[in-house]
């Protein structure tokens, strides 16, 4: 069974057709890239599916179940996470306290619990810190799990993101543009970090991206967007070669 | 009672209030410009059921700090779904109708003339265990997974709802929290003062506790306690500077925000391992008095 499934989304911005009949179905394991020129609507795609903004019409259903219309945190309880194009960490909290937040809402104490030391809030508390640090350990980061993520390096912050969807436990991964300011030495290690990722969680990874290198090798699926619409998907040697593509990336070719 | 301890019981119970305005405005960036109304549903209706009614301290005060959570239950639901900006204008709003009630209310509240004969029944010692008390609550809240929450919250709320956290939710515990707390604070200060009116607790008020958390740091909870102590105490302590004393107050809060945006200690917390290693000797200067 799909763990996503996508059926002719739609979604416009007063006169802007930023989606247009956009459709996708994601099994567990899968890795899909979303590629397309810049206002082709990607992100538009991922804040819809995580429901930032309810769509025009479309049906969005994830293990089964309709998520179209749910409110942003309860996709995320269902099963997705994501990582930001602009990267968006809490500040004011340490790289560990920000993986933490993704456990939270899933953290069995309550109220109570918060204002005064009762053995419930130390259990879950210790219970989030190994989980989470399991998550930092994955990405690499876990020697600066005290350390305040605005002193880090964008690379470390990307990787930051990711360890903090991770502990969504989502069945869903969206990564927007996480290769974006890398350097190339950065970007490999990267491409090795989703692959390793994608293996051992076994969840369907949707990926956005503008570095063509990193999507062509890792994803199954490539999906194309020009100007809101898909104008081609498919295996990557299938696309690359497709002349639309090549017209959207690269302008027609005159007389 | 000295001067010194007048004036220590009323800054402690300012740290009660401010704490409150801490959890609000400081970790969830929510700024509530009628706070100090519910500082006065506290006082108001522990006097009024301790004078007219002759319940005893112990019951009036539980009921009073229920009854705000209560009415702050009714004025948060539209509010914590409402933009940022929009709660500061509700908020002020609903502190405004609140003084405007205890005006017009003459039988009860007892009007402009304010409440008389609330017994004085808040010593140094009563406010300094309450603001003891109160300070670790919320430092604990601070650690805990709702702290954390909010933090998440007012430093980006849609990549907090994009982890799974009920924004509105959080934002509630917070105001309910930070309701209780001033309206305990305001208990404090009518079994304190013994009398109380409206004037005391309009917006002004309110804005000032937000000033004070801003002067400490907006993510430190000791320096907005801190902070209360220079802030409220310096007006005190430099009385007979009489109306000079306003200056140096703007002048002081001037060049905190112009040098220090994120307050005196910014997100720095003071705990007791700080203040333990303030007093050992660097191991440096041991190992040369070795040599």
């Amino acid at each position: 069974m799909a763990v996503l499934k996508i059926d002719n989304l739609y979604k416009s911005f007063g006169g802007v057709k930023a989606i247009r009949d956009f459709s996708l179905t994601a099994d567990r394991g899968e890795i899909h890239g979303i590629i397309g020129p810049n206002g082709a609507g990607k992100t538009t795609i991922f804040n819809v599916i995580s429901g930032i903004y309810p769509p025009d019409s479309g049906k969005i259903s994830m293990n089964g179940k309709d998520i179209t219309h749910l409110e942003q945190h309860q996709i995320a309880l269902a099963g997705m996470g994501r990582t930001f194009q602009n990267i968006r960490l809490f500040k004011g909290l340490s790289v560990l306290d920000n993986v933490m937040c993704a456990f939270d809402p899933r953290s069995k104490y309550g109220v109570a619990g918060s204002l005064a030391p009762l053995p419930g809030r130390f259990r879950e508390e210790k219970r989030g810190r190994e989980f989470c640090m399991h998550f930092l350990q994955m990405v690499g980061l876990e020697k600066q799990a005290h350390e305040h993520p605005e002193g880090m390096s964008y690379g470390h912050r990307r990787r930051l993101e990711i360890a903090r969807a991770l502990a969504c436990e989502p069945t869903v991964l969206l990564l927007d543009e996480p290769a974006a300011g890398l350097n190339p030495m950065e970007v490999g290690g990267l491409t090795q970090l989703i692959l390793k990722l994608s293996n051992e969680f076994n969840f369907a990874i949707l990926l956005i991206e503008h570095r063509l290198e990193l999507v062509m090798n890792i994803s199954q699926i490539i999906h194309v967007q020009n100007f809101g619409k898909t104008i081609a998907v498919g295996k990557p040697s299938e696309v690359r070669n497709d002349p639309q593509v090549i017209e959207a990336y690269l302008g027609k070719e005159d007389g | 009672m000295s001067l010194y301890s007048h004036i220590l019981t009323q800054i402690l119970i300012t740290v009660v209030s401010v704490s409150g305005v801490f959890v609000l405005t400081g970790m969830t960036g929510m700024f509530s410009l009628g706070q100090a109304a519910f500082m006065a549903i506290g006082a108001y209706t522990s006097g009024i059921l301790v004078t007219k009614l002759a319940m005893p301290i112990i019951v009036a005060w539980p009921a009073a700090v229920l009854l705000a959570v209560l009415v702050g239950l009714i004025v948060g639901l539209p509010t914590v779904r409402l933009r940022r900006d929009y709660i500061s204008l509700v908020t002020l709003g609903f502190g405004e109708a609140i003084t405007a009630l205890l005006n017009r209310a003459t039988t009860i509240t007892g009007g402009a003339s304010g409440l008389t004969g609330i017994p004085k029944r808040t010593t140094l010692l009563i406010a300094f265990v309450s603001a003891a008390a109160v300070v670790t609550l919320i430092s604990f809240f601070k650690s805990s997974k709702y702290g954390r929450q909010c933090i998440a919250v007012r430093s980006d709320e849609l990549a907090a709802k994009s982890m799974g956290i009920n924004v509105p939710r959080v934002k509630m515990i917070a105001f309910l929290i930070s309701v209780a707390v001033t309206a305990y604070g305001g208990c404090l200060y009518a079994f304190y003062t013994a009398y109380v009116d409206p004037t005391l607790f309009g917006w002004q008020r309110s804005a000032e506790w937000i000033i004070m958390v801003f002067f400490g740091g907006v993510n430190s909870l000791t320096g907005s306690i801190l902070s209360t102590f220079v802030l409220s105490g310096l007006p005190e302590v430099l009385r007979f500077l009489q109306s000079y004393r306003a200056i140096i107050y703007a002048v002081l809060v001037l060049l905190v925000i112009n040098f220090r945006p994120s307050g005196m200690l910014g997100e720095w917390e003071l705990t007791p391992k700080h203040i333990k290693r303030l007093f050992k000797r660097p191991k440096g200067a041991r190992a040369q008095e070795v040599d």
